[in-house]
């Protein structure tokens, strides 16, 4: 389909006002009369408060209120279950060291942090289970003993043909354990915002938010307060990866300008952003798949216990998610699949970039990596003879449908990285001497892939208007799109602004995008799963239909408005049907539309030392359609920038539920001079007939490949496998010493 | 409270600053540029990066009465008669920006390099940015726009 | 955070205000180091005496065969000064490797070595090149050599809020004499070391006559590796001596598990690595050989 503004890289709408730093996040903001705010945190991972006394805290001048949870109308809320305590009161339990006891206001911070100093909690320490595989077991500490008698809230069961079978008539099995990490989002805005009365008598938040229109009947509920009485702004997101999908302030300023009413300000520090926000779920796997001699996947058997922390967050669906990866982008006839989210006393676990899948992504591509290692096979080619196709059998019995583009993203990726394709065998190329005697070369793929929208029968949807400003003769003169979509960073804006250009035939500058205004603008549903230029996109052309048909009616008319409104709601269900899990079988169908994606890593590992360089990386990522083909390249950095941290520097470390790493200087995200020295960026378009111009998401797949194509590029390098990461330079030396 | 007096984005400023006040909050709070953002609060992650007498600093861990007497630059002050300078002009063109919260830091780590160095090659420019963290781009487009406006600003006659 | 602020304009104006304060004021230079840790609390000075603004402290300079460095000179400024790079090479990659570009241009190598930790990058080379620190204090001014300042980590025996350290000096690095620097960590830049050593060796071109090595952290203070280095003397300065004293040197440090930076056994085994590296490089510009300031 030839596009004019679609597929243009065009320059983002809100570029001019962030290089000019005139664009203001929640932390840019002030407000008359406003007072400050800061939490006091618990001080243990697992302890119920027996005393709280704020007296001292209140009695210190310029402190205007200590917030407790007697204060709070319904102390409790949670972005799929209500499991977490606004403020834990005495007589609860603190579950993690991100509960919270109290939120002191004052007239400024610095007084408000004095206060919260001063605030005496006892506690009664309860013993810590930090460990998920230990908090399976009976006997282990109960964290939310309110919810039964177990710590696991979730098991997933998959049994697919004849998992026994398939393993035992293998030629080879493959058997491997698995442990991936907590890491941090490290979106560079910390959480922030202010919370106020405003005209109409709302309580109304400024913050950044990935899904504003799921915060509010969160924050109604627990002030007990209709919806419609409930208002978020969204002015700017300084990245979010997941991380901003639960509330981390909102509720809080919520809470204060509903007890105040005055404005009341909070602002995270960056140890507060560090050790009380929530992480990516760690996954414990055993994983077993077995092949035939000439590289036909026979059967996996696979277990994850996957470690939800303190409180569920999203840990079902994450788990779901990633279980239904659970065998990667490949034709497994016969499969036994089990996966439990577990509670523990560390940190929470929640959305990050891939949502349960980049851990997927991990565990499965190791197995193809060691599969091609055991059977002697090219990696690429072992992966060409069982990858998805239009119409393959997925893991939980359900059809691919059309635009199935991973091969193709396979192929690009393996020529790009200097692979050479003869009559179906491929050969891997010649890497060349080190660059130094005791450094190694290593080279190898990885694949991934992702669903775009929700999943399993949820009923994913988005409404987005469209306003036409008509001229005198009925051209359209300027275009407003209405939505309350965060845009997180990635130009989700750009890109709809874009769509709106396209679809109604208008210049790409004479299309502005509403400010993010609960009280505005339509919920077009959450900034995640990749699924905004899909599903918001969706909406978004059918409004513009419908508001060309309406401008039309109007100039057959000749009624002279020069003004056209429209919405649509755009469901996903209305596209493809899915549905949950089977409790028994795990069959479903479990997911609308999907994103592709490959990736080759050449590396080089120093033998004395154990550190890995990459030196060159290909992103390849079937997108249906680039909107805008910079902001595809610039989402494919992105995601490497994440797996190579994830693959070699980033670890949170906690030791019995206390955070160790406390600081930004104690996390390490990859430096410019950390990333890969040369990177190429292969945007391929497979287009999804659903899609808006054919378009998928590309959000989140960039990030599943890179770590397994850096680790399993270590192995090619220096013979060792990593299986529990980062390939740290200790872990790699420890592997090379250990051989 | 004493008296800081700077020379901010080429103007005289007299604002009260505490002892132990910092200078990103002063720019900020006191002086409402708020282009200038705070995120690690350390030093450690550049986001704060402002000029004091044309070298980058971390405005975050920078007391504010260090810079008695100083120049102090800030994002705000690059554009000239509302025009963006040509280094935030090649950020756009390139589609550098994602979620932005880096970039004003980014950008005036950028000035201090091409100020002292007008054609620095790749590596220079990377450790120009050594100091700037970002998690959004990966840095790619950002080293690229900063290369295409030590270029433009080459043909141009040299830095502003 | 801190009562007061204030500008001497003298050293003993800074000692005067040191001493008016009685225990409650500290010397602060760049702040890279202290502004945090007053932050943090685990400072408790509230008065600061920012010594910004006492002329005469910016010098780098040579004099009668000794580079002198003033209070005032920043990590970036050692790193990019012609008279250190060409005279004492490994001070300037030192002090290059540290932070990133702002902590630097802030951050002053004086400073550095008040904060007294043993794994910072220009105290090593200082270590390397046998330093010596100026004191001032009530009773006058007095050379120091610099191992002498560190009392354990993050304790200097210069007190900040008594007195200071005006400048440091280096002998400048005779012909055949040349120096490197080697450092290991968790990535390229912003980052503390998980080690790091600067090296010193000096000859006739057929033997070692001078080397000192300096390892952190494997102590409570940067650790000189002495017999190491007097392996090394009388030596050919060949693989083989190069190998023994990095063995040695791996053999002596005794670095303990730290959580964030990694075990004592692999630790241990990359100082054997690091000082290798570091004397080779060394060695090899001592003869001419190599570019002074190219990196491994």
């Amino acid at each position: 389909m030839s596009t004019r503004v679609v597929g243009q890289s065009v320059p983002k709408k809100d570029a001019a006002s962030k290089v000019r730093g005139s664009r203001k996040f929640p932390q840019d903001f002030n407000m008359e009369d406003q007072l400050h705010a800061k939490v006091v945190w618990s001080e243990y991972p697992h302890a119920r408060v027996v005393k709280i006394d704020i007296s001292e805290a209140e009695a210190l001048p310029g402190v205007v209120k200590v917030i407790t949870a007697e204060d709070v109308p319904v102390n409790e809320y949670g972005i799929i279950i209500p499991d977490q305590p606004v403020l834990v009161g005495e007589g609860d339990k603190v579950r993690w060291l991100g509960d919270r006891i109290a939120i002191v206001v004052a007239e400024s911070e610095d007084t408000a942090r004095k206060a919260g100093r001063l605030v005496q909690v006892e506690y009664e320490p309860l013993p810590v289970v930090s460990d998920p595989r230990e908090a399976m077991k009976p006997g282990a500490p109960l964290v939310h003993d309110e919810r039964g008698d177990t710590n696991v809230f979730r098991h997933i069961k998959i049994r697919k043909g004849d998992w026994a079978k398939g393993l035992a008539e293998a030629d080879v099995v493959v058997e491997s354990y698995y442990v991936t990490p907590y890491v941090e989002h490290v979106y560079m805005q910390p959480d922030a915002g202010i919370g106020y009365i405003d005209d109409h008598g709302r309580v109304t938040v400024i913050s950044a938010a990935q899904w504003a229109g799921h915060d509010i009947p969160q924050i109604a509920q627990m002030l007990d307060l209709p919806q419609d009485q409930v208002r978020i702004i969204v002015p700017a997101v300084g990245g979010a990866f997941g991380g901003r999908e639960d509330m981390h302030v909102q509720h809080l300023l919520a809470l204060c300008a509903y007890l105040l009413r005055r404005p009341v300000k909070m602002v995270f520090d960056g140890s507060e952003v560090m050790t009380r926000t929530g992480k990516r779920h760690p996954y414990y796997v055993k994983y077993r798949t077995g092949a035939t001699s000439d590289g036909k996947l026979t059967g996996v058997e696979v277990e994850i216990i996957a470690e939800s922390g303190a409180h569920a967050s999203t840990s079902v669906p994450v788990l779901e998610a990633g279980t239904s990866f659970a065998a990667g982008p490949y034709v497994v006839p016969n499969a036994k699949v089990d996966a439990y989210a577990v509670y523990t006393n560390n940190a929470v676990t929640m959305a990050m970039r891939g949502f349960g899948t980049t851990q997927s992504a991990f565990i499965y591509e190791m197995q193809m990596s060691k599969l091609a290692d055991a059977l002697d096979m090219d990696p690429v080619e072992l992966r060409m003879k069982n990858l998805f196709q239009d119409g393959s059998i997925g893991l939980t019995g359900h059809e691919m449908p059309e635009g199935v583009g991973i091969k193709e993203a396979l192929r690009q990726a393996a020529l790009a990285g200097g692979w050479k394709e003869e009559d179906g065998r491929w050969i891997r190329p010649d890497l060349g001497p080190p660059s130094v005697a005791h450094k190694r070369r290593g080279l190898a793929v990885a694949c991934g892939l992702k669903n775009v929208g929700y999943s399993f029968g949820s009923d994913d949807k988005a409404t987005v208007g469209v306003q036409l400003a008509l001229d005198h003769s009925g051209d359209i003169e300027r275009v407003t799109v209405l939505t309350a979509a965060c845009d997180v960073g990635m130009g989700a804006q750009t890109a709809l602004a874009q769509m709106a250009a396209e679809a109604l035939g208008v210049g790409y500058n004479q299309v502005r995008v509403s400010l993010v205004d609960t009280a505005k603008a339509p919920d077009s549903g959450s900034c995640s799963a990749s699924r905004l230029v899909w599903i918001a996109g969706n909406a978004l052309v059918r409004a513009c239909q419908e508001a060309l048909q309406k401008r039309d009616q109007i100039l057959m008319a000749e009624t002279g408005e020069t003004f056209v409104a429209a919405e649509h709601e755009f469901r996903g269900l209305s596209v493809r049907e899915t549905t949950p899990y089977d409790a028994e079988t795990g069959m479903c169908v479990p997911h609308f539309s999907y994103g592709y994606t490959s990736q080759i890593a050449l590396v080089e590992v120093d033998t004395e030392t154990g550190e890995t360089e990459v030196l060159k990386f290909w992103a390849v990522q079937d997108v249906g359609k680039a909107v805008n083909p910079e902001m595809v390249r610039g989402q494919a950095a992105g995601g490497v920038h994440m797996g190579v941290g994830y693959a070699l520097t980033e670890e949170y470390i906690q030791q019995e539920g206390v955070a160790k790493t406390r600081h930004l200087s104690d996390y390490y995200i990859p430096t410019v001079m950390d990333m890969p020295q040369e990177f190429t960026s292969v945007t391929v378009e497979v287009p999804d007939p659903t899609g808006p111009f054919g378009a998928k998401g590309v959000g989140e797949m960039t990030t599943l490949p890179t770590a397994p194509a850096i680790i399993s590029a270590i192995h090619d390098a220096v013979g060792v496998w990593i299986d529990e990461f980062p390939a740290t330079a200790e872990r790699v030396w420890r592997a090379m010493q250990d051989k | 409270m004493p008296t800081l007096s700077m020379i901010v984005n080429g103007k005289e400023v007299s604002v009260e600053a505490g002892a132990g006040d910092l200078l990103a909050d002063v720019l900020r709070d006191e002086l409402g540029l708020i282009g200038t953002k705070v995120s690690c609060g350390e030093g450690e992650c550049g986001a704060c990066t402002v000029l004091v007498d044309g070298l980058s600093v971390t405005s975050c861990i920078y007391p504010a009465l260090k810079a008695q007497g100083r120049e102090v630059t800030t994002i705000e002050g690059l554009p000239q008669d509302g025009q963006l300078h040509p280094i935030q002009q090649a950020f756009v063109d390139v589609t550098a920006p994602q979620c932005g919260y880096c970039i004003p830091g980014m950008i005036m780590s950028a000035k201090a390099l091409l100020d002292e160095n007008p054609r620095p090659t790749r590596e220079k420019i990377k450790e120009g940015i050594s100091g700037n963290l970002c998690r959004c781009t990966g840095y790619y487009q950002i080293v690229e726009a900063i290369e295409l406006a030590a270029e433009r600003m080459a043909e141009k006659g040299g830095a502003r | 955070m801190w009562d007061e602020y204030l500008f001497p304009q003298s050293v003993d104006e800074a000692l005067e205000m040191l001493k008016a304060h009685v225990g409650n004021a500290r010397i602060m230079a760049g702040g890279t180091d202290l502004t945090l840790q007053s932050q943090r609390r685990q400072v408790p000075a509230k008065v600061v005496v920012d010594i910004a603004r006492i002329s005469g402290l910016d010098h780098v300079e040579e004099r009668d065969g000794l580079i002198y460095i003033g209070a005032h000179v920043t990590h970036a400024q050692v790193a990019a000064s012609p008279l250190i790079r060409s005279r004492a090479g490994v001070l300037a990659e030192a002090c290059g490797s540290v932070g990133g570009p702002q902590i630097r241009n802030v951050g002053t190598l004086v400073g550095n070595v008040v904060n007294a930790l043993p794994a910072a990058d220009g105290a090593m080379a200082l270590f390397a090149m046998d330093a010596e620190a100026e004191v001032a204090e009530g009773t006058g001014r007095r050379w120091t050599p610099i191992a002498s300042l560190y009392a354990g980590v993050g304790r200097c025996t210069v007190d900040s809020c008594e007195a200071m350290i005006t400048q440091l000096r280096v002998p400048a690095l005779r012909d055949g004499e040349a120096g490197a620097f080697e450092r290991l960590a968790k990535r390229k830049a912003l980052i503390l070391p998980i080690l790091n050593t600067a090296v010193v060796v000096g000859g006739d071109g057929s033997k070692i006559e001078r080397a000192r090595i300096a390892i952190g952290p494997v102590a409570t203070t940067p650790f000189v590796a002495t017999e190491a280095a007097a392996a090394l003397v009388g030596r050919a300065p060949d693989g083989a001596a190069v190998a023994e004293a990095a063995k040695l040197a791996s053999e002596a440090a005794e670095p303990r598990y730290s959580l964030l930076r990694g075990s004592a056994e692999y630790r241990k085994s990359m100082v054997e690595v690091l000082v290798r590296r570091a004397l080779t490089r060394a060695v090899a510009r001592a003869s001419g050989e190599e570019d002074e300031n190219a990196n491994s």
